[in-house]
């Protein structure tokens, strides 16, 4: 019996060593790599200065930065002309063409203001990634990677304080688990419960659900310059002969809802009318007979078997479009196709008929409408339509909201006349947490706000998502992720309201274009430190938008160096170069 | 001895070189651009040329894979797509949590399925021993997925507010930090010194965090346990058979013809030369258990080889796949090669020549 203890201490002792040496490929590289391993758990350098909380830039003292680009394709494929720090606390930005959506893409969390200080310092936000510095409620106190990242409060934070003094991200791939975790109360809300799951959070007096409502949408795609949609008797016959509620009803999330036209609710440019077509299949039988297809026609349909949250189950919405285009006479073949083949194909208008979809880029009608049916969109509906495109750019050059409104409605009606889609659902998703959480909210956007949530008094919020953030310079990462996460800890010049969508203030207190919408001036907040004790001021944002905008910048490095919203919101400087 | 580990380690190398040409192959197989799975799909074509370029995935895959035979000869396992920090450093963060569970779980599965396996076959054919292998086929033919679920559950949720209760997932509870052995004692810190710190059971334990320890502790039950299950029938049925082998030999029955006690005959006697295909099945149990957690790691969200292995391979991220599959592999064949040197122990007939 003692030799057999001795031999199973042995086998333990021996295995372990195994498993140690196992790792000789990494044990040669042990030295190497050790100065790399300081990402391994990153603890930020940030330190709080109570004295620079109040502390600001004597103007005289000033010298603000400006860095321009001439408006001109080669060189500057921006929308960009100019960043300027008129003094400590104004900052100009020049347009070479008016964007009336230019504030809801400023709010966005990828264009968060850092100190240029420590961005000259450093040559950049690379070292930003793992060990963020912003002006936020929280600061970054620890990432330890593949298991949390703790953030504790930022005492000298210029608003309110946060509820709690320490916010804790955890993540799993898996809705179970997350769900779980949940009914377990070792974390205070989730994202995205499983589909199962909600009615179990509706029935619990323990927990609490906030559906999300989906900045995206599901669409029919129909080719104008394939046969037989180059009639619009034709398409104006699918829009009526497709049961839209039947597919949100069974094949969508709770939170989802049936699509009354091309833009999601949250968007701005949404108006309530005019709504879209009631199935009605006399009607569409009408149509195409009059069309000249009084038995119907053939027709394929393609998509992606690719999951996304405005299409949850791409095939069984395939099989049911097909089911009931038949109650019209449509035989529907389908054809799933590879991802990138499908989507390069469907751009260059050889689609016929498709299922495909859109996500938000920025709340803002010119992100949906303008990108489908604009003067620059691709051929994915064939020919466009050039009342539609009259519409669209009186909108885009309309400074003045409630204008656009009344434009954007008539470019709706438009779209429902012309119909080159059939708009079916804005998928939507939830949001759970402990029955106890107060100000609980599902952001349409993903960025559930923190700092306002007070987890029934407990002093830590556990918070669980899909997956773990990639970086935390989130100028160069484009992951729900990544930003939820830098959103509790960076600001922009301005931010989306809480649970919402609508532009609010953040660092810029005030902001207001010109007359004719192409100069942007934004009045900033004063007594504003950032994490590492320096004062914010009209230079860090020059120097956080060059470190973005000019390619040949020595600060414009993150983790990769795409900057991809940057480049998709307001394109590059010096591309030549 | 020395030319035998020799020997041993020459005969591994191809081995080790064609495990490295398959996984490289495999990766590549997944379907999927790494460049779009990375950055999204709407990356404009030049921005996945920069990609490819940065990463060497433009040069042809024979091309490729001669600079990863030379890099990873040098020691060097290349960059992860997905986080763009080395995969060594993943490894250094990653390995300690998959081997503290394999360890873990194999503890469970020989101290639970030794002991099983004697008296079972001690009561031969009894309703013990029918109970016992009854337990254990079950324990073999159990998902471990749906046992992992179930574990959470119960401890979890079902138990919630009881003393019983367990954490369902996770290495620590939510916000605790612990602090690494060098820092605490004021040591230089290096990959190694940060590879020891992230076993963080031993770690907690020698710098006397008790909070950190206990919350390790009790994080490592279920998952050990789940992933205990399958290997600790086997040992079981394995201790069982090959006991019952050696039992019906000449030498027992002379045993117990002088009269020595029953237990003595079975735990001094006959248990040590049952033991010898047992701890070959300890020995590939750990090799599997450490490659193997892929499931139990994703189900209760440890971020070990597993895990990362499995997120590699839904992002192909192909260097982290490449890397953690050749480590596990290695780890594979010196496992095997402890557990022929552990039979001259067990067996002096056995010679390593």
């Amino acid at each position: 019996m003692k030799r057999f203890s001795k031999l199973i201490v042995l086998v333990f002792v021996m295995a372990l060593i195994a498993a140690a040496c196992g790792s000789s490929s990494d044990d040669t590289t042990t030295t190497t790599a050790a100065s790399g391993t300081d990402e391994t758990t990153t603890t930020t350098a940030a330190t709080s200065s109570t004295e620079a909380a109040t502390t600001t830039v004597a103007a005289s003292d000033f010298t603000g930065l400006m860095v321009e680009a001439a408006c001109d394709d080669e060189t500057n494929k921006s929308e960009i002309n100019y960043i300027k720090a008129v003094d400590a606390y104004t900052v100009e930005i020049q347009l070479c063409q008016v964007d009336v959506a230019f504030p809801s893409k400023v709010a966005f969390s990828a264009f968060g203001i850092v100190p240029q200080e420590y961005m000259d310092a450093n040559s950049g936000g690379g070292a930003l990634v793992d060990a963020p510095i912003g002006t936020g409620p929280y600061m970054l106190q620890q990432w330890d990677k593949g298991n949390q990242i703790v953030m504790e409060i930022n005492p000298n934070y210029w608003g309110t304080p946060a509820e709690t003094d320490t916010l804790v991200f955890k993540w799993s791939s898996e809705a179970a688990q997350r769900f779980l975790e949940l009914q377990a109360g070792t974390v205070d809300g989730i994202d995205n419960p499983g589909r199962d799951d909600f009615a179990t959070i509706l029935d619990s007096a323990d927990l609490l659900l906030e559906e999300r409502a989906g900045t995206n949408i599901f669409y029919l795609g129909l080719n104008r310059d394939k046969e037989p949609f180059g009639d619009e008797k034709v398409r104006q016959a699918m829009a009526m002969a497709l049961d839209r509620p039947r597919i949100v009803d069974n094949f969508y999330p709770p939170g989802s809802i049936v699509a009354g036209q091309f833009l999601p609710p949250p968007i701005f440019g949404y108006t309530p009318q005019p709504t879209w077509y009631e199935q009605d299949i006399d009607a569409a039988k009408a149509l195409l007979a009059e069309a000249g297809y009084p038995d119907g026609f053939d027709v394929t349909l393609n998509y992606r078997d690719v999951v996304r949250s405005y299409l949850p189950s791409p095939s069984t919405v395939g099989q049911d479009i097909q089911a009931q285009l038949a109650e019209i006479g449509v035989n529907v073949t389908i054809e799933v196709m590879e991802s990138g083949a499908f989507l390069d194909a469907s751009d260059a208008g050889d689609l016929t008929m498709y299922m495909l979809g859109w996500g938000a880029d920025y709340p803002d009608a010119t992100n949906f409408l303008d990108f489908h049916f604009g003067k620059n969109a691709s051929d994915q509906f064939g020919a466009g339509f050039e009342d539609i495109w009259a519409l669209l750019d009186e909108a885009a050059s309309t400074p003045d909201p409630a204008a656009r409104l009344v434009i954007y409605e008539a470019a709706t009606q438009l779209v429902k006349d012309h119909v080159p889609m059939v708009p079916i659902a804005h998928g939507g998703s939830g949001v759970g947490y402990l029955a106890d959480v107060t100000n609980a909210q599902a952001s349409p956007l993903g960025n559930e706000y923190f700092a306002v949530m007070d987890p029934g008094g407990r002093d830590t919020f556990v918070w669980m998502q899909n997956a773990e953030p990639i970086g935390l310079y989130c100028a160069d990462e484009t992951d729900g992720e990544s930003l939820r996460a830098c959103e509790q800890i960076t600001e922009s010049l301005l931010a989306y309201e809480v649970g919402g969508t609508d532009v609010v203030p953040s660092l810029a207190e005030t902001y207001e274009p010109n007359a004719d919408g192409t100069l942007w001036t934004f009045h900033l907040r004063q007594g504003v430190t950032f994490h590492d004790g320096s004062t914010f001021d009209a230079n860090d944002v020059v120097s956080s938008y060059d470190a973005q905008w000019d390619l040949n910048s020595p600060n414009h490095t993150g983790r990769d160096g795409n900057f991809t919203y940057w480049d998709a919101d307001f394109g590059f400087k010096n591309n030549a170069g | 001895m020395g030319r035998f580990l020799l020997r041993r380690f020459v005969s591994s190398i191809p081995v080790i070189i064609g495990i490295l040409a398959l996984v490289f192959a495999l990766a590549r197989m997944i379907p999927g651009d790494p460049c779009r799975a990375a950055l999204g799909e709407r990356a404009t074509d030049e921005i996945c040329d920069a990609y490819n370029e940065r990463y060497g995935l433009n040069e042809p895959i024979l091309v490729q894979f001669g600079i990863y035979i030379t890099d990873v000869a040098t020691g060097d396992l290349g960059e992860s797509f997905r986080f763009g920090v080395p995969v060594t450093d993943l490894l250094i963060q990653r390995l300690p949590t998959t081997i503290e569970l394999a360890a873990a779980a194999l503890f469970i599965a020989i101290i639970v399925g030794v002991p099983l396996g004697i008296i079972s076959a001690y009561r031969h054919n009894s309703k013990t021993d029918v109970a016992t292998m009854i337990g254990a086929n079950i324990g073999v033919a159990m998902p471990v997925f749906w046992l992992g679920l179930m574990l959470q559950y119960i401890f979890a949720v079902f138990l919630r507010d009881t003393p019983l209760a367990l954490p369902p997932s996770g290495k620590l509870d939510a916000g605790l930090i612990p602090i690494p052995f060098y820092e605490a004692w004021g040591l230089p810190q290096n990959g190694f010194m940060e590879f020891l710190s992230e076993f963080t059971l031993m770690n907690s334990l020698v710098t006397l965090q008790w909070e950190i320890f206990q919350s390790a502790f009790l994080h490592l039950i279920l998952p050990a346990v789940a992933l205990a299950t399958i290997p600790m029938a086997i040992i079981a049925r394995m201790t069982r058979s090959s006991l019952l082998d050696v039992l019906g030999l000449d030498y027992v029955r002379t045993a117990r013809a002088k009269g020595l006690r029953e237990r003595s005959v079975i735990l001094k006697h006959a248990l040590r030369n049952a033991m010898l295909p047992v701890v070959t099945i300890i020995g590939l149990s750990f090799g599997l258990l450490l490659g193997g957690a892929i499931l139990t790691e994703t189900i209760f969200n440890l971020a070990g080889v597993g895990k990362t292995l499995f997120d590699a391979i839904t992002s192909r991220d192909y260097t982290v796949v490449q890397g953690f599959t050749l480590v596990v592999a290695i780890s594979f064949v010196i496992v095997n090669l402890i557990v022929d040197l552990l039979y001259t122990y067990l067996d002096p007939r056995v010679r390593v020549s």
